[in-house]
């Protein structure tokens, strides 16, 4: 990164477009017969990248703008689900990506559970015991999406490191 | 592609285990009944302890004492009377409590454990 102006730019743009693909994402119809909660995580996508390829600083500050966004614009409820398992999943995956050299689908999971954990210990905070319950549905759907986003990321993953270095 | 970040590494594999795991155990946890079940200690007609057993992870032992000293084992979905002091031995030989409604007694000792749904409906509650 040769200067801070383009990094800020850069890490700007990847928060725009973690926002926009949540966004997005929201917009699919439900899914009969999913449990609240089960999502594909398409920003995930993005702060794989950014806590893979820019270091844990940028990718929390991704995570929690992304969280103070769902404050925002969904309430405290959504702003602390969506805060704590972005914060958290951008943890796992910046420790098995950068540190443990895990492959993007064993980051990309483990990030995905990471997520539904937090989240699902928040509801549990929050609400009764009764949202553990479908917990291990989380667990097999949040492998499978962590193992979709892996995918994503694998195909975008040169032109954003491009994008990055370059600056086009 | 992506050389620095391979798509796959045979250490993910590790990921998929714990995940597998960690449903299946989840799974299995769901199998003995669809509602929770607590079991309910009661010595002397009064409540001594309450255990949600669909939380129970690891076997714990509960030993009330008393005129007769009975020891209830609580195991993930299921609490039994593993040992009593008293000459009939009733309430051990009741075995294993897996099903709200259940119950096994033990009037020497004044100890009753039971197991409730959380629904409370009762396995033969209405159905219309």
């Amino acid at each position: 990164m040769k200067s801070s102006a383009r990094f800020v730019a850069f890490t700007g743009i990847l928060a725009a477009l973690s926002l926009i693909l949540s966004m997005l994402e929201n917009l699919l119809p439900p899914v009969p017969g999913m449990p609240p909660g089960a999502k594909l995580g398409l920003s995930n996508i993005v702060s794989m990248y950014a806590a893979g390829s820019m270091g844990l600083m940028p990718a929390l500050a991704l995570a929690l703008t992304k969280g103070i966004f769902s404050f925002v614009t969904r309430g405290v409820t959504a702003g602390l689900m969506s805060t704590s398992g972005a914060v958290c999943s951008t943890l796992v995956v910046w420790l098995l990506l950068g540190k443990c050299r895990f492959g993007l689908m064993g980051a990309s999971a483990a990030g995905a559970l990471a997520h539904n954990g937090a989240q699902l210990m928040v509801a549990y905070l929050l609400t009764s015991s009764a949202v553990l319950y479908y917990a291990p549905v989380l667990v097999l759907l949040g492998t499978a999406s962590g193992v979709v986003t892996a995918l994503a990321l694998h195909a975008v993953f040169q032109p954003l490191e491009r994008l990055r270095q370059t600056g086009w | 592609m992506s050389g620095r970040f391979p798509l796959f590494r045979k250490r993910d594999l590790l990921v998929f285990l714990v995940a597998f795991l960690l449903a299946a155990a989840g799974f299995w946890r769901w199998i003995p009944s669809d509602d929770a079940l607590i079991a309910v200690v009661e010595q002397n007609g009064e409540v001594v302890k309450r255990v949600d057993l669909e939380r129970v992870t690891e076997p714990e032992t509960l030993t009330l004492e008393g005129d007769v000293t009975v020891t209830v084992l609580f195991e993930p979905g299921q609490v039994s009377i593993t040992n009593s002091d008293c000459p009939d031995q009733v309430c051990v030989r009741t075995g294993v409590l897996t099903r709200s409604g259940q119950s096994a007694v033990c009037l020497p000792a004044r100890v009753a454990v039971r197991i409730e749904g959380e629904n409370a409906s009762g396995a033969d509650g209405m159905t219309g």
